[in-house]
């Protein structure tokens, strides 16, 4: 076991890397598998090993793992599933440390051969200590160290960043990578669990937890065989990295024969709902607010408190974050006394000039701006800010006039933004105050209240 | 619990109210004042002991869902009531171990669900929600694996959408939580501590006053396999 999880940082961080089935043929896997790790830029030896090819993509390829004399730590395995036994046994007679099995075809079939395989390759693999991520996956990508060893060369397109993904689904996790790029979030590592021979979900987030590029860990579940082996880890290490939790089911029934109500009631998901909030783990109901919560986590400290502060551009988006708000637990607070007078000061009394507070009337005037949001965010009421601006052609330059307000302030309290423009018009601009920390933002006020709020109950969950 | 495994030796699948009434009074589960009679001697003296007005109710391991089968009768006023509802409910039910639960009526506008389920996976959970006829209806309920921490049993109440219930409304008193909470607790408890345990439904809960009273309960076991 302890042999298995010291592998664990070899296998994400290898000095080398093997395709056992590596081709020059895009109709196979192998061939898409080279291509990550080659476009991806990992900077170790890559090593194709097929019987059949002396060179494959300008590098020499061996005719099997027991050819080639130098260490490997990283063996990723595009075969057949009948000749995976035999190469398993290579890898652990070479001292390999860590093993990607893309291949499918062991437990997860009809057939029970596949049950027979996958018992035989698990025996080898936990015998020599060698941590195995799949079979039946896409395989997994370490951004920190460019390694891309999945059958998916775009997912180095990517951002690097501090947001880690373990999933059970593939095409969950192709789903949320492309996402990802469309929204600019940025990740430390994506996992494809596949089925699971001997890492877990509960390994992984053992591993994450100390791994220094990951701050935030999202997991997509499915169905695992034993749930309470990742709600003991993630108890364990409470309180030291948010985890975000997806898990599909909730359409699954109770149990129809029960005879009592409380039997009859239990889903599954109703259990494993309860089970995660007990962890301390935050359970999401859909992908989008995965990534969603994922991006605030890494952007912004958690709220002190349920106050919230609505400032918004126009009274419209205001409104509907504040709507957000009531259902979601988070409280529109009233400004102190010294807050009002400032904003009183400020804005003319054409619209709200309570908490939400409509802007508008003082767009044409940036420092009128700085001084109502600061007053509102420095306000000792307010937990957190969230701050609403829609391009009108009038307005085109009010981004501009608040950037320095929101570069000084710089996340002291979270402050989730939506502000929207058509494209192009304000998008690089955003971008800019995102890469520089100092703001995080989402096409709706719904989305970004619902950010909000997810900070918020996370931070219950803490310190309960 | 010697219960549990006098019922098990008997083959049975599941407990009596009146059974399972006193396991959860052992795990200091506060329960309606409640006597078991089988003759309308017995029952003249139960009715005196616990006063009207009184709830009949026929009891025996083999009936789960009394409401559908006509086996309660509320609001007894007196004892010419009692020997009614006696003679009544004695007639309605079949098999061999029948009686009447002789029970007071507890008094309260919430009801309130508690139960347990014994799941293939995590174990016993347990389970809270809105009570009575409610509970089928708008399942308004919330789960966690036991063992309990006195902030889990809390969360739950937090967590279900009917939670303002709890609260002091419409002249009524705020619920006793703490109590509630220990009540939550200790059903985790008998899971934990009684294999045979598969599930409890204890349905109603009903707030007298402030506090929670069991007043009706199921047990439901199945032998384990050592």
């Amino acid at each position: 076991m302890r042999k298995k999880a010291e592998n664990m940082k070899v296998l994400f961080n290898p000095a080398s890397a093997a395709v056992v089935g590596a081709s020059d043929k895009p109709d196979k896997l192998g061939f898409h598998v080279m291509k990550s790790l080659i476009s991806g830029g990992f900077a170790g030896r890559i090593i194709p090993v097929n019987p059949n090819s002396d060179e494959i993509m300008g590098l020499k390829a061996f005719p099997s793992l027991a050819d080639y004399n130098e260490p490997i730590d990283l063996a990723i395995l595009v075969l057949p599933a009948k000749l995976i036994p035999g190469v398993f046994r290579e890898c652990a007679a070479r001292g390999v440390k860590g093993i990607v099995l893309i291949t499918a075809g062991f437990k997860e079939i009809d057939d029970p051969g596949g049950a027979d395989l996958h018992e035989e390759i698990a025996g080898i693999a936990n015998d020599a200590g060698i941590p195995v991520i799949g079979p039946n996956t896409f395989g997994m990508i370490n951004f920190h160290t460019n390694l891309n060893a999945s059958f998916t060369p775009e997912f180095s397109r990517l951002m690097k960043g501090s947001v880690a993904l373990v999933s059970q689904s593939g095409g969950i996790s192709h789903l949320l990578g492309f996402l990802a790029m469309r929204m600019d979030v940025g990740f430390s590592k994506i996992i494809g669990l596949g089925n699971r021979l001997n890492v877990d979900f509960d390994q992984m987030v053992d591993y994450l937890m100390g791994d220094p590029d990951t701050r935030v860990i999202m997991l997509y579940m499915e169905g695992v065989d034993n749930p309470v082996r990742l709600l003991e880890t993630a108890k364990k290490h409470h309180g030291k990295k948010p985890i975000i939790i997806n898990k599909t089911g909730s359409s699954a029934k109770g149990d129809q024969a029960s005879r009592s109500h409380t039997g009859s009631m239990a889903g599954r998901h109703e259990i494993y709902m309860g089970s995660f909030s007990q962890a301390g783990m935050l359970a999401v109901d859909h992908t989008e607010a995965l990534l969603d919560t994922a991006r605030a986590f890494a952007s912004c400290p958690l709220p002190d408190g349920p106050g919230v502060a609505v400032l918004s551009g126009q009274a419209g988006p205001g409104m509907a974050a504040c709507d957000v708000c009531e259902a979601r637990g988070l409280k529109i607070v009233q400004f102190t006394e010294k807050t009002q007078q400032k904003i009183n000061e400020n804005l003319p009394p054409l619209a709200l000039r309570t908490n939400p507070v409509d802007m508008g009337p003082a767009w044409y005037d940036a420092s009128a701006i700085e001084k109502i949001a600061k007053a509102a965010m420095e306000d000792d009421h307010v937990d957190g800010i969230l701050f609403m601006m829609v391009f009108a052609s009038a307005n085109v330059d009010a981004l501009k006039g608040i950037r320095g307000l929101l570069e000084d302030w710089a996340q002291r309290k979270p402050l989730i933004s939506c502000i929207l423009s058509p494209p192009g018009v304000w998008d690089e601009q955003i971008k800019a105050l995102e890469q520089s920390g100092s703001l995080i933002n989402y096409p709706t006020p719904e989305r970004a209240a619902n950010a909000m709020a997810n900070l918020w109950e996370y931070k219950k969950m803490q310190t309960r | 619990m010697k219960i549990i495994e006098k019922a098990l030796k008997e083959k049975r699948t599941s407990l009596s109210e009146y059974e399972a009434k006193q396991i959860l009074a052992s795990y200091q589960i506060p329960v309606a004042r409640e006597i078991l009679v089988d003759d309308v001697k017995n029952l003249m003296n139960a009715a005196e002991e616990i006063g009207y007005p009184l709830v009949l109710k026929g009891c025996s391991p083999d009936i789960a869902h009394k409401t559908e089968k006509g086996l309660i009768r509320v609001d007894i006023r007196n004892f010419k009531e009692a020997g009614e509802a006696f003679e009544e409910v004695m007639t309605a039910m079949d098999g061999s171990q029948k009686a009447v639960l002789v029970q007071e009526m507890v008094k309260g506008e919430r009801e309130l669900v508690i139960g347990l389920t014994r799941d293939p996976q995590f174990g016993p959970c347990v389970m809270f929600g809105l009570g009575g006829i409610f509970t089928e209806i708008l399942k308004d309920i919330s789960f966690r694996v036991a063992p309990l921490e006195k902030r889990d049993a809390l969360e739950m109440m937090r967590e279900i959408k009917s939670r303002k219930i709890l609260e002091s409304v419409r002249g009524m008193p705020a619920v006793d939580l703490d109590m509630l909470a220990d009540i939550l607790i200790n059903v985790g408890r008998i899971g934990l501590e009684n294999e045979a345990v598969k599930e409890i439904d204890i349905n109603p809960v009903i707030i007298s006053g402030n506090k929670p009273v069991a007043v009706d309960a199921l047990m439901v076991l199945e032998e384990r396999k050592a």
